[in-house]
């Protein structure tokens, strides 16, 4: 075990090297949140903190960024896992006597990094125009690390599509399945308002449960179920996403 | 115990497609096996099964003792591998990438800059060595992967096809490593190539692989003596039917062991083939047939790879080569 997470450290610390060595590729992770962010908040904030009764729109569309920055960012755990596989490399990590899922999970968990930075970022934007807090410095840091949980589960899907098939494209189609998750969730308007066939869709979506959560220590403040059902979603959607990552990992060294 | 054993091991894709049909070798510790055979051949698959990247559909083998499907990671900790193609990371340094090699290698911590030091310095890239890979030239490349596959002192390295595409002094210096640590260091080297220069250089023992078989195996001098004949090559003018009928001709020599026709010659395997020549040429005289070209030669392992396949091996290596550098007399 201990050699396991050894392994999967360093393994981690050359991923998080690679991407230092290569921040273009963090651009369209940075920008595209952001720019959907302020296009949202700038067109129908007023209209919508009205209609959804919420008072802080930027606040409620917070996770959204987030969220939209993790799926962006984990998108590329099975590019960089093709790459891998394209040059050979992965077969010499194969050839090494560690075990084989610390060569996946050391990529996961520079994801994982890597979107907690990313969350840091979207949070301390959103603090400077007006998002705010309720729940302090301490909520940021559960928020951080709900980013970062949520970053490296959602990798998975990537990953599981970069080891099975060794295309970069396919790899990239974990990006395609984030929009009906954050779209079947309430990312835009409280479910309240849905329609009873959206709001039941919502109710067994993992996502809507980790928006909410990220919500609540935004907009509400402390909320101990509702972070309950944010972090047992992300556990939820990690063993389902590592199910897969093992059975691609044993189909690609069968 | 011999380095490396396998017993019918085969490797079926599908029934029809048989990248290895097979195959039985026994490796002595501390030797150089070069496994020789033409693209396709069935050399690649079979270093897979060896080093423990692809399962075997039947047969059994063992490198160090371990069974390759049934210990892997036994086998693994014993052996080094460089690939075909070189598998680097671009985006590390030489340097970095042979410390991540030596940690996942489970060496310890404060052993790893030494070792790490060592490996740049026999392979020539102290000076490199902080440079990141992808500013490698193609030999620096190939050194480095043989650096990383020799970070844990492995007892067993397979190398598959080291010097493919590197120019002649890049070629000498991979060979001059693996010469130096199987005389030095006693480590077993299992050597593909498709260049007979290489393998009759370097290994002591040969197996020639065809079509996923081995068709021949030994040592370069067992096998080139085991031809027992001289090989006189007559190259024809005209075409086929002229082929066809030296072949007839010369076939009406005695003390011919074999003939064969290759590409434009007339292969001839023959005792005493100094003496021989004049014949031959008499017989094709006597047949109104003009040899533009008639050579004499002892058997090389090319001529062997000929006879046990029945196509040459050095005209596909020589399509595959990068063109020499002209010396400096021709650029002068």
């Amino acid at each position: 075990m201990i050699q396991l997470l050894s392994d999967t450290r360093y393994l981690m610390i050359r991923a998080l090297r690679e991407t230092a060595r290569q921040p273009a590729l963090e651009i369209g992770n940075v920008f595209i949140p952001f720019f959907f962010f302020a296009v949202t908040v700038g067109a129908i904030g007023h209209v919508a903190g009205r209609a959804f009764a919420v008072d802080n729109y930027t606040a409620f569309q917070l996770p959204v960024a987030v969220l939209q920055a993790i799926a962006g960012a984990s998108g590329t755990a099975g590019f960089g896992t093709v790459t891998d596989i394209e040059r050979g490399y992965f077969d010499k990590l194969l050839l090494t006597p560690t075990n084989r899922f610390s060569l996946v999970l050391g990529r996961l968990a520079s994801d994982g990094v890597r979107t907690m930075a990313l969350t840091l970022l979207i949070v301390v934007v959103g603090l400077i125009f007006g998002s705010g807090m309720k729940s302090g410095p301490f909520g940021v840091i559960v928020l951080v690390i709900m980013g970062g949980a949520f970053g490296l589960s959602y990798s998975g899907i990537g990953m599981a599509l970069a080891l099975k098939t060794g295309s970069a494209q396919a790899a990239q189609l974990g990006f395609l399945v984030f929009f009906p998750l954050v779209f079947l969730s309430p990312a835009f308007a409280p479910k309240e308002v849905f329609a009873p066939w959206l709001r039941t869709l919502a109710t067994i979506n993992p996502v809507t449960y980790i928006v909410q959560g990220m919500r609540d220590l935004v907009l509400s403040g402390w909320d101990i179920g509702s972070l309950v059902g944010a972090f047992a979603s992300i556990a939820g959607l990690g063993i389902f996403t590592m199910t897969l990552v093992l059975l691609a990992l044993r189909s690609r060294t069968a | 115990m011999p380095a490396i054993a396998a017993e019918a091991l085969a490797k079926h894709f599908t029934p029809e497609i048989r990248a290895v049909d097979g195959i039985s070798l026994s490796i002595d510790e501390g030797t150089i096996f070069g496994f020789l055979g033409a693209n396709g051949s069935g050399k690649t698959t079979t270093v897979r099964m060896l080093t423990t990247l692809m399962r075997p559909t039947g047969g059994h083998a063992e490198v160090l003792g371990f069974d390759v499907v049934r210990s892997p990671g036994e086998v693994r900790k014993r052996i080094g591998v460089a690939l075909q193609e070189a598998g680097l990371d671009d985006i590390q340094t030489g340097r970095e990438m042979l410390t991540l090699q030596s940690r996942l290698n489970h060496l310890r911590a404060a052993d790893i800059p030494d070792r790490v030091n060592h490996l740049l310095h026999v392979v020539d890239l102290d000076d490199s060595a902080d440079r990141r890979v992808k500013t490698y030239s193609g030999g620096m490349r190939r050194r480095l992967d043989l650096a990383a596959a020799l970070v844990h002192r492995p007892k067993v390295v397979f190398l598959d096809e080291p010097t493919t595409g590197l120019d002649p002094i890049s070629r000498d210096a991979i060979w001059r490593y693996v010469a130096d640590l199987n005389k030095n260091d006693g480590v077993t080297f299992f050597l593909t190539t498709q260049y007979l220069e290489e393998a009759d250089r370097l290994a002591g023992d040969v197996a020639i692989m065809d079509a996923g078989r081995i068709v021949a195996q030994g040592s370069p001098s067992d096998l080139k003596a085991s031809i027992g004949t001289d090989v006189v090559s007559l190259q024809i003018e005209g075409g086929a039917d002229e082929l066809a009928r030296a072949e007839q001709a010369v076939r009406r020599l005695g003390g011919i062991e074999d003939v064969r026709i290759i590409d434009d010659a007339v292969i001839v395997y023959v005792r005493e083939g100094s003496s021989a020549i004049a014949k031959l040429v008499l017989l094709l005289d006597e047949a109104s047939l003009r040899a533009r070209e008639v050579t004499l030669k002892r058997p090389t392992l090319d001529d062997v790879f000929l006879q046990k396949t029945g196509h040459h091996l050095e005209a596909e290596e020589s399509a595959s080569r990068p063109p020499a550098k002209p010396d400096r007399g021709a650029e002068s």
